[in-house]
């Protein structure tokens, strides 16, 4: 027992889809936990988080919105060896960050009236708060990528996702059910690959949610999307999975 | 006076703590479960946008049930841009949202709350002690997530939904596949009724009004246009728009009651109400029950093996819908989407209960009105009170033994606090 890894898995405010993908992988997922000490994962025990030890490799999912979720981040942080990002909210604040674009103080009143004690901050990702090393993005992640690198993880790696886009993996990649020869935007082609493509295959087009290649210029690349349609609506698609901050310097 | 508090109960969907004061005299002074979750204002942030978005948006709200979110989104727009949709369309929806609700009993049944019936506090264990009703458990999942990411492209926030229809078809191929894995699949849900059937559980009964969808001719689940409650049947509109009260006041949760009282959702409002129009194999299964239990259906606690028979239930029914797919052609994914301005209110059963999804959209397709009420705001009310009577008999328990017990109950109703805190 002494040597196994001591792995947590955590959550923030979430879908928590990116831990029912972990659940989703069914026995595999069990194997993998076997071959480490799992020091938290709440969602399939009923241990409270230990006061202090000292963690290997902590995952963690989700946005962090109240201030309880903050001091849970920076209290993982601090008893973990190695934090990894897991999905789209905790890499880049995932649909939560439409808000950030909007009137936030009018979006909140939209529901509640009374709202002295929403907690109502502007949307970030955990490598706001913390350090963070490594993400494994996606919303939600994919399940055998988080395997592959969850392996390497525990045998003291940190591996790094292969900066390829989303259409090295496209079945309508040099075809003529492309999006982008359809005259429709997609965002394949900027952003980082690794989920098989999962969405345009199901013919609906990428919007990123992996988030952007690192090491790119795509001004030319958008500038072609925008023509496509009406500045405000392709904007607007930047937004739905928080990209649009890492893009606007080239919009 | 005593101060029962649980930080967080763990092995639910979403985090939530309990919290209760309670007198000497056993009488509960105060009760509250609460969320630890932030609030992520889905509904505020979908106010002026596109139309189609609202399904990729809302379908977020929850991980374990992405299906019935987008479902309901679509429809809910159908109904505003006066579409009817295909046959075809429907039945796939169908076959979606019975995976749905398969994959979440199962998960729940045995990796969330069969550990309240043991000393087992870890699912590592639990899975050493029943290694046959494991594998049943995961087999059941396969299965049902297979169905899902064949029609739906992917198990968790399927892609292919749309307003009007799909963007794609499921291949012929698979769907037959998926078809000759049936029987193994539903000898797999016998070992986990059988399971479920055995299970000491408490007695326990405080009355309350049970909702549900209600269909003349099958045990519902997709869509309806009437809902009943306790003995009365009424319009979806009826019941939306006059019979309950939101209660805003304690953000971030919305607490839901029907004419003042709190009222239960789910699968035991489902069995309870509807139970007539289970599939054979389901039925024969309920009827037993029926028999041993001298008639009392409504225990809260049933809602665990009332579970297992939808689990029976929702595989019958896949394997009908799946063949009567194959006796069509699969083709037109979507009706052709005109946008005009109007609004819909759509309501289909979840997992955990009746969802009801309402969308207002303006002449460009943009949103102006958007509520969500999710199974679990309607019962968290329900919850609180049953915890209220179900304290007083267990406070000379000692304080870990009491804990183990609130917390079986808080599970027993699969709260989805992701759901209840959107």
């Amino acid at each position: 027992m002494a040597n196994k890894p001591k792995v947590g898995i955590f959550s923030l405010t979430a879908c928590e889809g990116c831990q029912f993908v972990l659940l989703d992988l069914g026995e595999r997922f069990f194997n993998f936990l076997r071959k480490t000490e799992l020091i938290d994962f709440p969602l399939i025990e009923d241990a409270p988080f230990p006061k202090k030890i000292q963690i290997d490799i902590a995952f963690v999912e989700g946005t962090p919105i109240t201030k309880k979720n903050v001091s849970l981040l920076k209290k993982i942080r601090k008893e973990s060896k190695i934090v990894v990002a897991i999905g789209n909210c905790a890499a880049l604040g995932g649909i939560n960050k439409i808000k950030n674009y909007q009137d936030k103080e009018k979006t909140v009143r939209y529901l509640y009236k009374k709202t002295g004690a929403i907690e109502n901050p502007e949307i970030k990702g955990l490598d706001k708060f913390v350090n963070v090393d490594l993400i494994i993005p996606g919303c939600p992640i994919n399940g055998e990528e988080f395997l592959a690198i969850a392996e390497e993880l525990i045998q003291g790696k940190i591996p790094q996702i292969e900066q390829k886009p989303v259409c090295r993996e496209c079945p309508h990649r040099g075809k003529e059910s492309c999006f982008l020869r359809k005259q429709e935007p997609c965002l394949g082609t900027i952003t980082l690959g690794g989920c098989q493509a999962v969405c345009p295959a199901s013919d609906f087009p990428c919007y990123g949610c992996r988030g952007t290649l690192k090491n790119i210029n795509p001004t030319g690349f958008l500038a072609t999307l925008k023509k496509m349609k009406p500045g405000r609506e392709f904007e607007e698609s930047l937004e739905v999975f928080g990209i649009k901050d890492d893009l606007q310097k080239y919009l | 006076m005593e101060r029962i508090i649980i930080p967080h109960i763990h092995k639910i969907e979403g985090q939530a703590g309990f919290w209760a004061e309670v007198a000497r005299t056993g009488e509960v002074k105060d009760l509250k479960i609460n969320t630890l979750l932030g609030l992520r204002q889905i509904e505020g942030i979908l106010i002026g946008r596109r139309f189609w978005e609202v399904p990729i948006v809302a379908g977020r709200i929850c991980g374990i049930c992405p299906v019935v979110h987008i479902l309901n989104c679509c429809s809910a727009i159908e109904k505003a841009f006066e579409i009817e949709v295909s046959e075809i369309t429907v039945l796939l929806r169908k076959v979606l949202l019975a995976s749905q609700i398969i994959q979440s009993h199962t998960l729940h049944l045995f990796f969330m709350s069969l550990a309240d019936f043991s000393r087992i506090e870890n699912d590592l264990d639990l899975i050493k002690k029943f290694p046959q009703e494991a594998k049943a458990a995961l087999a059941i999942r396969d299965f049902s997530l297979k169905a899902t990411k064949i029609i739906g492209g992917r198990e968790i926030h399927p892609v292919t939904m749309k307003v009007g229809g799909f963007t794609k078809l499921p291949d012929e191929e698979d769907l037959k596949a998926l078809l000759n894995s049936y029987p193994q699949v539903f000898d797999s849900a016998s070992v986990l009724i059988n399971l479920f059937k055995n299970l000491d559980y408490p007695v326990f009964g405080r009355k309350t009004d049970f909702l549900s969808l209600f269909s003349k001719t099958e045990y519902p689940f997709y869509q309806g246009g009437q809902v009943l409650i306790g003995d009365k049947k009424m319009s979806l509109g009826d019941f939306y728009s006059n019979k309950i009260e939101e209660d805003l006041k304690t953000p971030p949760v919305k607490k839901v009651r029907y004419q003042g009282q709190p009222y239960m959702p789910g699968a035991i409002a489902r069995i309870v109400n509807n139970h007539f129009f289970l599939n054979p194999a389901a039925k024969k299964v309920f009827l037993d029950f029926k028999k041993g239990s001298g008639g009392n259906l409504a225990n809260v606690f049933y809602n665990l093996f009332y579970q297992a028979i939808e689990i029976l239930h929702f595989l019958e029914e896949t394997e009908e819908l799946i063949k009567e797919l194959l006796k069509r052609e699969l083709a037109e994914p979507a009706k052709e989407v005109k946008i005009s301005q109007g609004s819909g209110l759509s309501a289909s059963e979840a997992p955990r209960g009746t969802l009801f999804t309402y969308v207002e959209v303006d002449k460009n397709g943009r949103v102006v009105k958007c509520n969500i009420i999710t199974p679990t705001a309607q019962f968290l009310n329900n919850l609180e009170e049953d915890l209220k009577v179900y304290l007083p008999g267990i406070t000379r328990l000692p304080h870990k033994e009491k804990v183990k017990k609130i917390r079986a109950l808080i599970r027993v109703y699969d709260p989805c606090i992701s759901c209840a805190t959107h």
